[in-house]
């Protein structure tokens, strides 16, 4: 049994989400559509018991073995497979290979755990949905996507994973499809994420011609391949980062290519949780941390992947402070802490001492934030619950008492984002504002990253600024409830109740359980081809620093919005126009549609009206041509007997010249 | 009497009955036509025997009368039933075959039917019979 769970928990994590998806297509469309989340609730379940096992079991077999016939006690220990061969083509040979280390035993406990919580938050908010098991499989879907995604050992298979949970994504944003701002979001979303993949697909083919091979194995672990490429031609290594940068800015809404998550949350909020919170807008920082070792040689890519991290977290930042939707907010904050963990990832530009931390710490506020923004949208999705699905803070007010769960939920979750001391984003926050400071103060970009710091200090101000500007206007105030929520608005119910809890408990304790003791370094940098790390000392300047930082943010909400609305008001007339550019989102989307759609768009009538008038006409003529070759031949068949005799003799007599001539000049 | 003499005689025979068969309206006239154009083609057979020296052109001649023989009367039988289908000789009527477009035998004028002719009705002997009015009457 145990042998058995060895060789095959690795196929399992991404098998069993799929298995529930089939399932519930083939079968639970039809019969028992009520319960169609049990078989996903069951199969997140094996997943996660997978993922702990390949964590604490499987991939720590790999650790003691860093020699060269790593590849064989990979194969035997259980965390590399190949299900199938799928393209052996001339030179290109690329299997379904799922391949495990450290890095993606910590995404997969991370995503499979926050899965399979937001799935049973999801069988009670979904309730009474006439598209239940529809939502479910999508869901299904859409884990094996991410899971096959985290485990893909080549970059093609990774690739065609990061389009699958674009397409998964699609499915549930637009999951009503009937409204046609959803229908729209979703639209929008695709199309967006669709250029970043332009960039990641021309990234993978400049890997393919640059290395010969698309083998995860080869490119990243086994540094050899990229020392020549180094020795060779740096230029090209900058490319192909930059490239696939341009992928991870699509799916982890960098700037500009931010604009498709505000809308994304017209989708149902578990999907909003999931999929733009915790698992697939961090697949780009993913992607990112993955391919360190390719990073680490290019700086000029990495001072990139900085200053466009740096850029969406003072924009998102900005534009979450007069959001007056609760989720629109916290897809703004997801927005700006995934420029946070790129800000991060870019930081070890020229300074290679640095890279370890740089990523480790990325990667540790990735996966603190998946718990503590799942736990916000969760507890958003409870409060539209109980509003009756009205989610404008400015309809609904002082809701502490009315939903004490939901409450004591968000807080934990506003707490641990804004950075409050011991909770979990305290630690992993402060780490990257240390990170940040040893580059501006020993990296050789130090100017470059001092403006970084600055906003990412700035940021840090404002996120928890405008973290409880939300919960004061949603959980304090006078108490008021909008039409819509009925007599006495009911907080969650157990089935959303459990995860709220569990994820809020996560949110408040898991920063402390991983960073400090060190754990979560510890066990990253055992990946195959992560930069030498070196030791980090705790930076308590620092931590003061971002303590001050976050009492500060949360003090000047209190002061502007413990009081009475009007008094909110009046700060941001205050404001005036800069509200109004804020509101906007830095009047971003007005700009891509000005610059960006509106050609398209008249670009695309004008290829229409071409089609329809020039090329349509042209066929038409052509098919005219037959029709006028009759309309000439045609009136000879009359039907007068005598006209046919007349051309039968016609015929006689110009078939009598012919002989006679012939005979003629024969004589 | 040379060739070139018999040889018109026979051309001007076919010609004739060709333009009698082209133009005519009437069905049996134009089968008279057509029989017409036998004729010619067996007055040139005979003329081009005779020059010859051999009977080959009469025998040929023969054939083709027996022919024509055959052939009118499977003709009239073939009239016979189209009459029976429309009342008339008119070969304009069955031009059904043509194009919806081509012009119509209808927009021909139809020719002119003579008016019935009034004729004297028989009486019994002694008394005077009475005339139509189409004729003078006469003195007698």
């Amino acid at each position: 049994m145990i042998e058995w769970l060895h060789d095959n928990a690795l196929w399992l994590i991404p098998a069993a989400p799929l298995a529930a998806c089939l399932w519930i297509v083939l079968i639970k469309q039809v019969v028992g559509r009520a319960t169609a989340h049990r078989p996903v609730v069951l199969a997140l379940a094996i997943s996660l018991a997978c993922s702990l096992y390949l964590l604490t079991v499987l991939v720590p077999e790999t650790f003691t073995h860093h020699d060269a016939s790593e590849h064989q006690v990979e194969a035997a220990s259980g965390t590399l497979r190949t299900v199938y061969e799928w393209i052996h083509v001339g030179r290109v040979d690329v299997g379904i290979t799922l391949r495990a280390d450290a890095m993606s035993a910590l995404m997969l406990v991370m995503v499979t755990s926050v899965s399979l919580l937001v799935v049973i938050f999801a069988s009670g908010y979904m309730h009474g949905d006439p598209g239940y098991p529809r939502f479910f499989a999508a869901i299904a879907l859409f884990v094996f996507s991410m899971c096959m995604l985290v485990l893909a050992g080549n970059f093609l298979l990774l690739f065609v994973f990061w389009e699958a949970v674009g397409l998964c994504s699609y499915l549930l944003i637009g999951f009503w499809y009937h409204k046609p701002s959803a229908a729209a979001a979703a639209k929008k979303a695709f199309v967006v994420n669709r250029i970043g993949d332009f960039g990641l697909i021309l990234g993978i083919f400049l890997i393919w011609t640059t290395f010969g091979t698309l083998d995860f194995e080869r490119v990243l672990a086994d540094g050899t391949l990229i020392a020549t490429v180094v020795a060779e031609n740096p230029v090209v290594l900058t490319s192909i980062c930059l490239l696939l940068f341009v992928g991870a800015v699509g799916k982890s809404a960098q700037f500009p290519l931010h604009v498709w998550l505000p809308d994304a949350m017209e989708g149902p909020t578990p999907v909003s949780a999931l999929i733009h919170a915790a698992t697939m807008v961090t697949a780009g920082v993913y992607l990112v941390a993955r391919c360190t070792p390719l990073f680490i040689h290019a700086p000029y890519a990495q001072l990139w992947v900085a200053g466009i991290g740096a850029a969406t977290a003072l924009i998102a930042a900005i534009t979450a402070l007069t959001q007056y939707d609760l989720k629109r907010v916290l897809a703004y904050s997801t927005v700006s802490q995934l420029g946070f963990m790129f800000m991060s990832l870019g930081a070890a530009a020229g300074n290679e001492a640095l890279a370890a931390s740089a990523v480790t710490f990325a990667m540790f506020h990735m996966f603190t934030h998946a718990y503590f923004k799942a736990v916000l949208f969760l507890s958003a999705g409870s409060v539209m619950h109980a509003m009756g699905d009205v989610i404008d803070m400015r309809r609904f007010g002082g809701l502490r008492k009315a939903l004490p769960i939901t409450h004591i939920t968000f807080l934990a979750g506003a707490l641990a984002l804004s950075g409050f001391p011991l909770l979990s984003g305290f630690w992993s926050k402060d780490e990257i504002l240390s990170v940040l400071s040893q580059a501006m103060h020993h990296g050789p970009h130090g100017t470059f990253f001092s403006v970084i710091y600055g906003v990412a200090l700035l940021s840090s101000l404002l996120t928890a600024f405008y973290t409880f500007r939300a919960y004061l206007l949603t959980f304090h105030g006078e108490e008021k409830f909008p039409e819509e929520a009925g007599h006495h608005p009911h907080d969650a119910p157990p089935a959303m109740a459990g995860p709220l809890y569990l994820l809020a408990l996560a949110a408040l304790g898991i920063g402390f359980l991983a960073g400090p003791t060190h754990f979560y370094a510890g066990y990253l940098h055992h990946t195959p081809g992560f930069p030498h790390s070196e030791e980090h000392s705790p930076d308590w300047f620092m931590m003061g620093l971002s303590t001050v930082i976050a009492l500060v943010g949360i003090g000047g909400a209190y002061a502007v919005y413990g009081g009475s609305r009007g008094k909110a008001e009046q700060f941001r007339k205050l404001f005036g126009p800069l509200a109004d550019w804020s509101y906007q989102g830095l009047y971003l989307d007005a700009i891509d549609e000005a610059l960006v759609v509106k050609p398209l768009r008249s670009l695309a009538e004008t290829a229409e009206f071409i089609d329809r008038m020039v090329i349509d006409k042209l066929v038409d003529a052509c098919g005219l041509v037959p029709q006028l070759l009759g309309g000439v031949l045609r009136p000879v068949q009359n039907g007068l007997i005598q006209n046919y005799a007349a051309m039968m003799l016609v015929g006689v007599l110009a078939g009598l010249v012919l002989v006679l001539r012939t005979i003629a000049y024969g004589m | 009497m040379n060739l070139e003499s018999q040889l018109i005689v026979g051309a001007v025979l076919f010609i004739l009955g060709m333009i009698g068969f082209l133009t005519r309206r009437n069905l049996i006239l134009m089968i008279l036509s057509a029989e017409l154009m036998l004729h010619g083609v067996s007055v040139n057979l005979t003329a081009f025997g005779r020059q010859h020296g051999n009977a080959s052109g009469q025998v040929f001649t023969i054939f083709v009368l027996t022919i024509a023989a055959c052939e009118a009367g499977l003709a009239l039988a073939l009239i016979l039933s189209l009459y029976q289908r429309r009342k008339s000789l008119d070969i304009f009527l069955w031009g059904n075959l043509g194009e919806p477009d081509s012009v119509k035998p209808a927009e021909y004028p139809p020719t002119a039917e003579p008016p019935a002719a009034e004729y004297p009705q028989l009486v019994p002997t002694g008394h005077v019979p009475k005339m139509p009015a189409s004729v003078g009457t006469s003195k007698v």
